[in-house]
């Protein structure tokens, strides 16, 4: 589904990806975990399409197809979703039309029938309920007056409404209490199938007792220097990064 | 216009057989001192940034009988649902075309000047306001008696229609009774792509009185407008005031607003949408003078193009006016590298027991925002319009009114779709 080869990204001239290799096929979930700076998030933005993330080397085929030169709706229509690390607050802009678009939007580009408002908030309900969350939430603006975990919440409900085919969950676990990453951990692992893959990147070996990778890569320095089974992870929280390091 | 042109109209305006004779030494003494004054240059400092060379090298002339329309016109073009409308056509009454409301007086200049037993207000410090009383033409005013609910919006709808380069010099007063209650609104149209508007509007509210005050500027933007208004407010009263503002080449609105009661209550808000070469500028004042009363500022401008605006808000906050409670706000997005916009928020406060909080920002689409919703699927257009309505917003919903918010919405629509660019 998802091959990286060799890829090389700066982000304002400094180069931070330094020769990535990464392949995810249809079903897998991959985690990456690496200290701040290893350019786990840089991964995440150049592989959704963000502006002054320049790949100078290497290909990102997204199905077969390069998309480089992909915007980032296309690339979002194309399956690719990524749940942000910061979420942006969007003050004004209601989550409910926000919502109803996005997935009109895709619906289009698939060729199914847009939704009308009722069909829409038939389905979002279910949706809500799926991460906890109370249909008020429906009222607001886009993450605005949102507590972190209220946040994180919000990226899993428009990740499980729009089913991209690839979720990249960018540390969606930091800064969440127990209760709501349980919440986070069962939207994804009720979301998972043989057609879906994930990318999950994270700092902390917490998440993934609650959501089981099949591979665990270790990113330092803008290249994977080992990659493992689940247990990597377990030897990581163990011993930490500095065994990996040059 | 300059000096002979303002002498030209004025002797017609003077000689005119169906004006009454009674209001000519008043608007003598206005036209003398403005011929004093001259019009504001950009060394006066209210009007540093906007330039009113549009007016004083154009040639304007009074509205004649002739300007009024010869045949029908068809109002349904400016239909605004739920309203009684009383149109005033290039400063015509158009009689036909107008629905009374019940529940209030409607009277003449004239009328409500014998009325007032002439103690009414004419103020003389600003050039345009006396230029309003020297040429005023046209108008109504509208008195509440107390304990008086009007449920039904009135409003006035002011069109400025054909190709002759017209003046015309609106004068509006509305009088609430205590305790009554209504919603009044300016709504200024046409398609005349010469015209000077130059209106004054009076506002008195009694004791507990409320008004909510809408001006809809979609005419033209072509002309230039100018609106003077003046609000008393006396104890525990409330007065909300939105300006939706996409008409005009030049558009200056003028609000002083005194709180002269104990308990009284004022909202000042404004969304300004400009494009071209328009400016758009909004120069509101509110003063506190008793304790106890509360007052808010909101103002929003979008600039594409080369379109320039202007905020100066000015809240005055007097030594007895303790327990004062105000805000102040002015954000702005700029569509364009090439839009310019001046933002000045100003407290002046003289009492030590007061809360009052100001700020204003003016900044471009939060690029992070944008990726935001196009990593969702939405194209770039769809996603910054998306962004500048999210931004109209908390001022769309400030209108109470479901027919004018209807109208307002969906003339912002079509600006918006009019003005978003990848």
């Amino acid at each position: 589904m998802l091959d990286i080869k060799n890829l090389h990204t700066a982000v304002d001239g400094k180069e931070i990806l330094k020769g990535l290799n990464l392949s995810i096929n249809s079903g897998e979930m991959h985690a990456i975990m690496g200290r701040n700076g290893s350019g786990k998030s840089t991964l995440a933005n150049v592989i959704t399409g963000r502006e002054n993330y320049n790949v100078m080397k290497g290909d990102i085929l997204f199905t077969g197809d390069s998309i480089l030169d992909w915007s980032p709706e296309t690339r979002a229509l194309a399956g690719i979703f990524m749940s942000f690390q910061y979420p942006v607050v969007i003050p004004g802009v209601n989550i409910t039309y926000f919502l109803k678009a996005a997935l009109n939007a895709k619906r289009k580009h698939t060729g199914e029938k847009e939704l009308d408002a009722a069909g829409f908030l038939k389905l979002i309900k279910e949706k809500l309920n799926e991460v906890s969350m109370d249909p008020k939430y429906l009222q607001r603006a886009v993450n605005d007056g949102f507590s972190g975990g209220e946040k994180k919440r919000n990226e899993i409900l428009q990740m499980l409404t729009l089913e991209p085919t690839l979720a990249i969950l960018d540390e969606t676990d930091s800064g969440l209490d127990i209760d709501a990453l349980k919440i986070v951990a069962d939207g994804v692992n009720r979301y998972r199938n043989a057609d879906r893959s994930f990318l999950v990147i994270t700092h902390y070996q917490r998440l993934l007792k609650y959501i089981e990778p099949d591979f665990v890569h270790v990113l330092i320095d803008g290249q994977i220097v080992k990659s493992g089974g689940k247990e990597l992870a377990l030897k990581l929280e163990e011993k930490g990064y500095s065994w990996l390091e040059s | 216009m300059n000096i002979s042109d303002f002498n030209i109209e004025f002797d017609k305006m003077i000689n005119r057989d169906y004006f009454s004779d009674k209001v000519h030494p008043m608007r003598e003494k206005a036209f003398s001192k403005f011929l004093e004054i001259g019009l504001p240059t950009k060394k006066w400092e209210d009007w540093r940034f906007t330039d009113l060379s549009s007016i004083s090298n154009s040639s304007f002339r009074i509205s004649e009988k002739q300007d009024s329309p010869n045949g029908d016109v068809d109002i349904s073009q400016y239909q605004i649902d739920d309203v009684e409308t009383i149109v005033i056509y290039n400063g015509h009454y158009i009689e036909t075309l107008s629905s009374i409301p019940s529940g209030i007086q409607l009277l003449s200049g004239v009328d409500y000047i014998e009325k007032t037993k002439w103690e009414f207000k004419s103020p003389e410090d600003s050039p345009f306001d006396l230029l309003n009383t020297a040429f005023m033409d046209s108008g109504m005013s509208i008195v509440v008696d107390q304990n008086v609910c009007v449920e039904k919006p009135i409003r006035m709808l002011f069109i400025s229609s054909g190709s002759e380069s017209l003046m015309v010099t609106p004068r509006i007063h509305i009088d609430l009774g205590e305790s009554s209650s209504a919603t009044f609104i300016e709504d200024h149209r046409g398609d005349s792509n010469s015209f000077f508007q130059n209106g004054s509007t009076f506002v008195t509210l009694e004791q507990n009185a409320q008004l909510d005050h809408l001006r809809i500027q979609s005419n033209s933007v072509t002309t230039a407008n100018i609106v003077n208004i003046q609000v008393e407010q006396n104890a525990d009263s409330r007065y909300t005031f939105f300006q939706f503002a996409e008409g005009s080449q030049l558009g200056r609105l003028n609000i002083y607003n005194e709180l002269k009661g104990d308990g009284a209550n004022s909202d000042i808000n404004g969304l300004t949408l400009s494009n071209g070469s328009q400016h758009l500028d909004n120069h509101i004042i509110t003063d506190h003078q008793v304790p106890h009363c509360n007052s808010s500022q909101n103002f929003k401008t979008i600039l594409q193009d080369h379109s320039s605006g202007v905020f100066n808000g000015r809240t005055i906050v007097r030594k007895d006016a303790q327990k004062t409670d105000s805000r102040q706000s002015n954000k702005n997005l700029l569509l364009s590298k090439s839009a310019l916009m001046n933002s000045n928020p100003q407290l002046e406060i003289y009492a030590d027991d007061v809360k009052c909080a100001h700020g204003s920002s003016t900044g471009t689409l939060d690029k992070d925002a944008l990726f935001y919703l196009r990593s969702r699927g939405l194209d770039v257009l769809s996603a910054k319009a998306l962004l500048v309505r999210g931004f109209a917003t908390e001022l769309l919903d400030l209108v109470k009114h479901d027919g004018t918010r209807d109208f307002i919405t969906g003339q912002f629509d079509i600006w918006l779709s009019e003005n978003t660019t990848a």
